[in-house]
Formats: C-alpha cells, sequence, structure tokens
C-alpha cells in the first residue's frame, strides 16, 4: 500500500495516545477509601474478566479511530495488490515504456491497444502516486527523456507505436546509467510491456550485469512490471520473405514470397485477401488458409518495363494486431553479388570459392575475386559484397582498410590460415592449431537467427553432422554461432557497431573438416552473408525498423504510418527514400512469435531485486491504484460506533437496596 | 432517685458543657427520656425495676393461680378460688426487676466511613449515648464493650450514676481502626454475660453472614435480648459514581481499581443478597433488627426502636 501523502505518516506513533490518556487517567483516578469492600471485592472478582476485555476492547477500537484519522489524512492506496508499494513518494520515477508492433494488439473490447491500455495506466496510476521527477525511456530511442507529468505518456509522441522491436536490457541499461549519473533518490521504475521473450532476451549475458549494477546502487530501486502477456484475440501476420525484379521475355515482373501466418485463436478455414500496392497501382489476391501458416512462393506481379526500381506495400485486412497486417518493400535490378576471397593458397580455398561463386538463383549474377593478403590496395571496395579472408590477420593499413569495409556495412568471415599469425583485428587473435578428438561433434548452435538459422521451412541446417579434425584457437569477445561438444567455438559473430565479422574456427579443407565434403553448412553460410553483405550495395535496401539508429535525417517517407514524425522514420515500418536509396523498415521477424517470458523466467531476472508484477488486462481500463481513505474513514467510524457501544452505561437491572432506615 | 435524677443531670451538664460530648445532644435526651426502655423478654436484674423478671414477685400484675405446696404463705392463698373449687391455690404475681444493658460499639476501620458528613462511628455513638443516658435514667445498668481488632474498652453494667460518665468517656475515646473482629467478640460477650441482658450491638455488620449467624445463635441460645442496630451509609447503598475509581479498604491496605460502569450491578447484586440474608438471620435468631442510614435523624431512629420495645414488652 502507498500514500499520497506519507508524510502524515509521521503521525502514526499518535495511535498510541489512546493508551497513553488510559495510563495517565489510572494515575489520575480518585482514590477513595471504602469501608463496604466485602461487596466490592465480590463485584470485581465476577466482573474483572469481562472488565477487562471490554478495557481492552475500547482501547482497540480508541486507537483504530485515530489510526483510521491518520491513514485515511495520508490518503492511501491499494489496489488489487495491496501492499503494491511501501513507503514513500519516489524522488524519480523511470517509465520503460515497450513500444513494439505486439503492444499494438487490440483490446477484447477493441477500443485500444496493450499499449493504450499501459500509457492509460501508467498516466493514472503515477499521477496518484507522485514522484518528484518523471523520466520516459521509450523503446524505440532507449533513451531518458524527462517529462512533465504522467498525463504525458497519454499525448508525448514518443510513447505511440512503431515498428522497431524493444529491447528491455538496453532499456535497463540505460535506467541505470540515468540512476548512477543524476544520483536520483528514491528511484521507481515502471515497466510496461507485454512480455515478449524476443524483448527480454532472457538469455543474454547482460542480465547478471545488469542485475548487479542495479543491486550496487546506494539509492533504493524498486522495479514495477506492468505485465499485459496475453495472447492476442483472433490474428493474422505478413512478412515477405522474398521480393525481386525479373525480366523475361514478356516484359518485367515482380516476384514476391511471403508468409501468412494466424494465431491459434483465428478462425478456421478462411480466405485472406492479399492486397499489394506498387506505388499506388493495386492487385488483390485471395489466399485460402488451411493451417496456421501459408507460403505464397513465387508470386508475380507484372511490371512496366521501364519500372526498374521502385516500392510497395503488401497487406492484409485488419485484425487485433494492425501493426502486423503490412509490409513494406522495395525493390531494384538485382545487384552482381561481388565476392573477395583474400588467400595465401587459392587451392586450399576452392571449396570458398565455389561456395561464394554458385548463386541461389540463376538470375543472380556473382562474381568472386581472389587475391593475396598483399593485394588489398587494388581492391574496389565498395562492389564487394563479401569478404572472405584466409590468411594471418591484416595488420595497419590493411587492417585499417578490412575496418572501414564492416563499418560500412560490409561483411567478413575470418578463417585461420595454416600460420594464423599473432596480428589481431576486431579485438581478435587466432589462437593455435589444435587436433580435435574424434568423436567430437558440434554440440549447439544458433538456429534462430544469423548464419545458422532454420531454412524458411523450418528445417534445421544439418551443422550436426559436420566433422571438424582441426580447430583453431580464438581469442576475443564474441557471439557464439556454434559450438563443439567440448565447448570450442567453431563459428562466432563478433561485436561490431555496423556490418557483421565472423570467425569460423576451421576450414573447408578436407584434413581440417567436413566442411567442404558435406557442402550445405558452408555454402548456406557464405551465401546468407554474401546476400546480407550485399545489401548495401543495392540502391533498395530491406531493414528492421530500428536497425538504423535513430537518424533519419533527410528521409522522406513514401509509404507508411502517417503518425510517424520524421525524426523518428527510422522506427516506424514504411519505405522512406534518402538521397537515391529506398528504404524499406518493417518489423523484425521475432515479433511475430508470440511466446512470452514465464513467470520462473521473469522471476530469474529479478532475482534479489525489490519488484512487483502488476498483471493487467489490456482492455482494463481502471485505474491499478485507487484511493481508499474511505475506507479508512468507514474503519474509523466502526471504531466510533463500537466505542460508543462499548462504552454505554449498562441498564441497571438490579433495584438499588432501599436506603433509608428501617425500624 | 431523687440523688440519681441529680447526678444525672449533673452528667448531662457535663456532657453538653465540654465538646469532648459532641454526640450527645441534650435537648434530644430530654425529649427521649420521656419515654421508657422497655425489655422485650423477662431480665433478671438485682434490684427491682420496670421491667418484667423471669420470677415471681410482689408486684400488682397477676402472673398466674398454682397449687398450693406445704411450706407456701397461708397469706397468698387465694380463698375465694377455695371457695369455688375447694382446693388451695396460691395467687402469684409478677416481679419486676432492672435491666442489664450491654452496648457493643464496633469500632473497625470500616465504621469511619461517612459521605454526608456524618461517619457510622458518629452515628453510632449519638444512639449508644443517648441509650446510655436513658437506661442510667431508669435505673437500669449499662455497660460498653467497643470492638475492633481486640476488645478496645470494656465497661462492665452499672447502674451507678457516675458509670454514665466513664460510658461517655469511653465513647468519646473510641476511634475507628484496624480489622473487626465482631464475631470473635460477640462469643466472648455470650459468654462473659452471665445474667440475661438486653445487648445492643453498633455495627455495619460488614462480615460473612455464616460468621454472624453463629454469633447471634450463640447469644440467642445465652436467653439475651439481641438488638441490632446496622449503620450504613446512602453512598454505600447507592454506590453512585461516575467515573472509575480506586477503592482503599478501610480496614486493610488493600485497594481495588473499579470502573462503576461495570462494577455497580454486580455490587448492588451482592450487597442486595447480603442483606437479604442478614434480615432473614435476624428474624429466625429474633433479634430487634434496625437498619440505619446513617442520614436519618437518630433520634428518630432512636424513637422506632422505643416506640418498638413498648409494643412488644413483656414477652415471656
Amino acid at each position: 500500500m502507498s500514500f499520497l501523502q506519507p508524510i502524515l505518516l509521521a503521525a502514526i506513533p499518535l495511535i498510541g495516545l489512546p493508551v497513553l490518556i488510559h495510563l495517565v487517567n489510572q494515575r489520575r483516578y480518585q482514590t477513595l477509601p471504602w469501608a463496604a469492600m466485602i461487596f466490592l471485592l465480590a463485584a470485581h472478582k465476577l466482573s474483572r474478566g469481562f472488565a477487562r476485555l471490554r478495557q481492552w476492547l475500547i482501547l482497540a477500537a480508541r486507537t483504530l479511530v485515530v489510526a483510521g484519522l491518520i491513514f485515511a489524512f495520508a490518503r492511501p492506496l491499494a489496489s488489487g495488490w495491496l501492499g503494491l508499494a511501501a513507503g514513500s513518494r519516489a524522488d524519480t520515477t523511470i517509465i520503460l515504456l515497450d513500444r513494439s508492433p505486439s503492444m499494438s494488439t487490440a483490446c477484447s473490447d477493441g477500443i485500444g491497444t496493450k499499449l493504450d491500455a499501459g500509457r492509460h495506466h501508467l498516466a493514472e496510476t503515477l499521477e496518484k502516486l507522485g514522484s518528484d521527477h518523471w523520466v520516459l525511456i521509450d523503446s524505440a530511442t532507449a533513451e531518458p527523456i524527462d517529462i512533465q507529468s504522467p498525463q504525458d505518456l497519454l499525448t508525448a509522441h514518443q510513447t505511440g507505436p512503431v515498428g522497431a522491436s524493444a529491447n528491455l536490457p538496453a532499456m535497463l541499461r540505460t535506467a541505470y546509467d540515468y540512476m548512477q549519473s543524476n544520483q536520483t533518490g528514491r528511484t521507481d521504475v515502471w515497466i510496461c510491456s507485454d512480455m515478449r521473450s524476443h524483448d527480454w532476451d532472457a538469455e543474454s549475458g547482460q542480465w547478471p550485469a545488469i542485475r548487479q549494477g542495479f543491486l550496487d546502487l546506494p539509492q533504493s530501486v524498486r522495479f514495477y512490471l506492468l505485465a499485459f502477456p496475453e495472447d492476442p484475440r483472433e490474428n493474422t501476420s505478413l512478412r515477405m520473405t522474398e521480393v525481386r525484379r525479373r525480366e523475361t521475355d514478356q516484359g518485367a515482373t515482380l516476384v514476391v514470397s511471403l508468409d501468412i501466418t494466424r494465431n491459434e485463436n483465428a478462425a478456421e478455414p478462411n480466405m485472406v485477401p492479399v492486397e499489394f500496392d506498387i506505388e499506388g497501382a493495386r492487385s488483390v489476391v485471395q489466399v485460402e488458409m488451411n493451417g496456421r501458416t501459408h507460403e505464397l512462393k513465387n508470386h508475380e506481379i507484372p511490371l512496366e518495363a521501364s519500372q526498374i526500381q521502385g516500392w510497395g506495400r503488401v497487406t492484409i485486412p485488419a485484425d487485433s494486431n494492425n501493426l502486423d497486417n503490412d509490409f513494406f518493400f522495395a525493390f531494384d535490378k538485382p545487384q552482381v553479388r561481388n565476392t573477395l576471397l583474400v588467400t595465401e593458397e587459392p587451392h586450399a580455398s576452392r571449396a570458398l570459392q565455389l561456395a561464394a561463386e554458385i548463386a541461389t538463383d540463376a538470375e543472380i549474377e556473382t562474381s568472386v575475386e581472389v587475391n593475396s593478403p598483399t593485394q588489398l590496395s587494388s581492391t574496389d571496395w565498395e562492389d564487394v559484397g563479401l569478404v572472405l579472408w584466409q590468411a594471418p590477420l591484416p595488420s595497419g593499413k590493411d587492417a585499417e582498410l578490412l575496418q572501414t569495409y564492416v563499418e560500412n556495412e560490409g561483411r567478413i568471415i575470418l578463417l585461420p590460415s595454416r600460420s594464423p599469425g599473432t596480428d589481431s583485428i576486431f579485438d581478435f587473435t587466432w589462437g593455435s592449431w589444435q587436433k580435435t578428438p574424434e568423436e567430437v561433434t558440434v554440440g549447439n548452435w544458433r538456429g534462430d537467427a544469423d548464419l545458422l538459422a532454420h531454412t524458411r521451412s523450418g528445417s534445421a541446417l544439418p551443422v550436426g553432422a559436420l566433422q571438424i579434425h582441426r580447430l583453431c584457437g580464438v581469442a576475443g569477445e564474441m557471439t557464439p554461432l556454434a559450438t563443439l561438444s567440448s565447448g570450442d567455438v567453431l563459428l562466432g559473430r563478433l561485436p561490431t557497431a555496423r556490418g557483421g565479422v565472423y570467425v569460423l574456427a576451421s576450414t573447408a579443407i578436407d584434413s581440417d573438416s567436413s566442411l567442404a565434403t558435406d557442402g550445405v553448412v558452408l555454402y548456406v553460410m557464405v551465401q546468407r552473408a554474401l546476400a546480407a553483405g550485399c545489401q548495401r550495395l543495392c540502391q533498395v535496401r530491406q531493414h528492421v525498423a530500428g536497425s538504423l539508429g535513430g537518424d533519419s535525417s533527410g528521409w522522406e517517407r513514401l509509404t507508411g504510418s502517417r503518425l510517424a514524425l520524421s525524426h523518428q522514420y527510422a522506427f516506424h515500418s514504411g519505405v522512406f527514400k534518402t538521397g537515391e536509396r529506398l528504404l524499406a523498415l518493417n518489423r523484425s521477424g521475432a515479433e511475430d512469435a508470440t511466446r512470452v517470458l514465464s513467470e520462473e523466467q521473469t522471476d530469474r531476472l529479478f532475482a534479489g531485486l525489490d519488484w512487483v508484477r502488476l498483471d493487467s488486462q489490456a482492455d482494463e481500463r481502471s485505474s491499478l491504484v485507487n484511493e481508499i481513505w474511505r475506507l479508512f474513514l468507514l474503519v474509523m467510524l466502526i471504531a466510533l460506533l463500537a466505542e460508543a457501544i462499548l462504552c454505554m452505561p449498562k441498564v441497571r437491572l438490579t433495584p438499588l437496596p432501599g436506603g433509608r432506615a428501617l425500624a | 432517685m431523687t440523688l440519681i435524677r441529680r447526678r444525672l443531670k449533673q452528667e448531662i451538664q457535663l456532657a453538653t458543657g465540654t465538646s469532648a460530648r459532641s454526640f450527645l445532644d441534650p435537648a434530644v435526651l430530654a425529649r427521649l427520656s420521656a419515654v421508657p426502655l422497655f425489655s422485650r423478654r423477662p431480665m433478671q436484674g438485682s434490684v427491682s425495676g420496670r421491667h418484667s423478671s423471669r420470677h415471681r414477685g410482689s408486684s400488682v400484675e397477676f402472673a398466674e393461680y398454682r397449687r398450693y405446696v406445704q411450706g407456701d404463705d397461708l397469706r397468698r392463698v387465694d380463698w375465694r378460688a377455695f371457695g369455688r373449687t375447694e382446693r388451695y391455690y396460691v395467687k402469684e404475681f409478677e416481679a419486676d426487676t432492672n435491666l442489664r444493658c450491654c452496648m457493643v460499639l464496633d469500632t473497625s476501620g470500616s465504621m469511619e466511613f461517612g459521605s454526608r458528613g456524618i461517619t457510622k462511628i458518629h452515628y453510632a455513638k449519638q444512639l449508644a449515648g443517648a441509650l446510655a443516658y436513658l437506661a442510667v435514667q431508669q435505673g437500669d445498668a449499662v455497660g460498653l464493650s467497643c470492638v475492633a481488632g481486640t476488645r478496645v474498652a470494656e465497661l462492665p453494667p452499672r447502674r451507678n450514676p457516675a458509670h454514665l460518665s466513664a460510658i461517655f468517656d469511653a465513647l468519646e475515646q473510641a476511634e475507628p481502626q484496624g480489622e473487626t473482629q465482631l464475631g470473635a467478640m460477640l462469643h466472648e460477650l455470650a459468654e462473659s454475660v452471665a445474667q440475661r441482658a438486653l445487648i445492643v450491638i453498633f455495627s455495619d455488620f460488614f462480615l460473612p453472614t455464616d460468621e454472624l449467624r453463629d454469633c447471634f445463635e450463640h447469644l440467642r441460645f445465652r436467653k439475651h435480648d439481641i438488638t441490632v442496630f446496622q449503620l450504613l451509609d446512602p453512598l454505600e447503598l447507592a454506590f453512585e459514581f461516575q467515573r472509575p475509581m480506586r477503592f482503599l479498604d478501610m480496614e486493610g491496605g488493600s485497594s481495588v481499581f473499579a470502573d462503576p460502569t461495570e462494577i455497580t450491578d454486580r455490587y448492588h447484586q451482592a450487597l442486595a443478597t447480603f442483606l437479604t440474608e442478614f434480615k432473614k438471620m435476624m428474624l429466625e435468631s429474633r433479634t430487634d433488627y434496625h437498619r440505619v442510614t446513617i442520614d436519618t435523624s437518630y433520634e428518630k431512629v432512636f424513637m422506632n426502636f422505643l416506640a418498638g420495645r413498648h409494643d412488644s414488652q413483656g414477652v415471656r
């Protein structure tokens, strides 16, 4: 329970006033010499038990009266979670608001979304709880913004829905940094989220550090988790998996592939009209849904022959979450996918060359340039989509070239040479070669994202079938993508601000591994890295909203949410033009996964911290907390009544003995 | 008698002339002296008086006929009866004798209580003083026992007018203190007073009734004429208090903290039970019982006492 006027709780000692007065009164009682003690003792003996009980009851009632009065004046707040907050008004209240697309799920009453309900709850609740400072950290920018009052949550543009996913660990880190740099006093941290697993990234190694950071703060911090974990009602989502322009003898067409997924609450088979809008030209395709997912593969939409570049939008009818009913795209003439293979032994890198040369589609043109490390200066880096580096790590100017390339969103896969050397790049160094025991296989790998992700059909890559005979040691911070059963990293991704640098700790030589003989894994890895790297070469790009940072200066919106402000375009889904380049921003694929954090996982994340979880229904419009001073006044009145009844003189049933002389 | 009256006058003058005799009011005594004090039962006095004796005597009041036995005085043979029955009967007459009055004054601490400007002990002294005066005035012997924890003062019955002064002095000096041992004292008195006497007890009798019953049975067994003045304060009866108080036992050091709103009913119950039982006990022991609240005029109480005895005199 919390109080709007907690200062008045300082008067709580007054509760003892009735007891004190009682004790003082006992001392002030008049003493009377009494003759008829024999009757008094008899009466006293008979009535002692009840009298004592009555005295206690009266004292209790009087104490309750004072307590009720004090608590009523302190304006207590209560909710379905009595004991919600303990104590005083917070010095600073930090609000972490999840604005991700999944928060746009509509309420059952159809009036608003989870985000609306969360903002509404927060505005009302925090207004009542009060605080000296209000800070908003929204999931899109993850930057602290001072707000004047909780009511700003209802109107501020930083609280609207966006296409970008939330990163709760990053938001908490921001909150921690804010508290540390501003030396806040007692701080309440309110987190409004739908508890989607991908937003929370419960397996992230950041959590222990975040937890420990908050625990080490000198000030008192309390977390309130306003959760909306319930599944959306009937919902269907749309995701475009491929879009490319193709020229045939009949003319140009746009080939699109898309997945339509509906949740288990959705109605059984129905026709879903899928509307394509290509720069204003609309067409509709009726898709019959027979299961939970449907894949529309290589659907062709005719284009004008002259339309080399363009953008569009694909839409399905509105349902409980409108943010996953759209997908935006842009297209261009396919680019040549150039790969730079840097090796000292070209024959040893032949498998790599083949993996890069063989395109996934006949219409995609590829090329591989094989160079030695000494020929880097002659390379045209602007055309390179992927660098396969199987040579000692570069140093000096060569290293700078690679770093610049990565900063320009290039992709590199580093493989060890026969003599890895001791140079380092991206804070990474090769170790020495080791022969692995025969029984060692790939123990686990990340199948949900990145190079080893499952195929579109959901099948896993045969990574487990790989045989690794020799492994080169790796030294440096990285995110493991595949590890051997011995715990050694086979494939990892180095941390970089942009682009991507991968480390493969073995080679495709038969004596080192079966990467070449079981070539599927190698081929998919290389092609995925190449496809991602070539994105930067295109005039059109597909990106996840929010992945490009917050800078959207100079952007022009071609289509997308009209509510988006220009400086926040990067967080919204839509198609934007920046210079000559088209950017299609969409929600991340993880947004379509409805898995939420379990209670056990949540408990683990906040273990040791002072936190309260407030599960709420999105369609609840009532405030999380209500003033309950009336209840205390009622208690006070009842106590007053009880005291009056207990103090009421009893009706004398026994007539007084005759007081006159009886002669 | 002249001498006695003169001495009495001197005593009264002595009593009213000094502040020490505060419990005596000459005017009241003068009014009371007009009413004789009678015994309800035949007395066994040493001299002639105005009370009936258990022995036959020479008064003018016929008592009974008795068959003549050898040795009887022939002058007392009723010849008229002989003429009617041809049998010899002796005519007997009542004997008059004086009264031995033993006053018992409870001087325990509880007698100090008084809520209306007068204490029970003072009231008892007024009654005892008046009774002593009246008895001596009509030639009866009066004694006084003051009892508290022990017998504080003991004056045997005397009919000498000078004895009255000693009684007044003893009354004057009687100060309430300590616990009462009235029960034990009454047993002693029953044993120590050999002849029939009028036993007058002034007390509040705040004792267990079982203990008191034995005392009165004992006195009754000794064929004494018992009179009881139970002195009660109006506040003791009403027990009217507005706020909790600490009650200090006047016969001991103990105290009780009580809230009148809680305890009054039960107090009244206990008091009513006691008074009912006490009255029943008085009836059973044929005691001349007077429950007196001390805000009543003692002259009126005393007059009622005398009148009651006048109505029941001669019961043998």
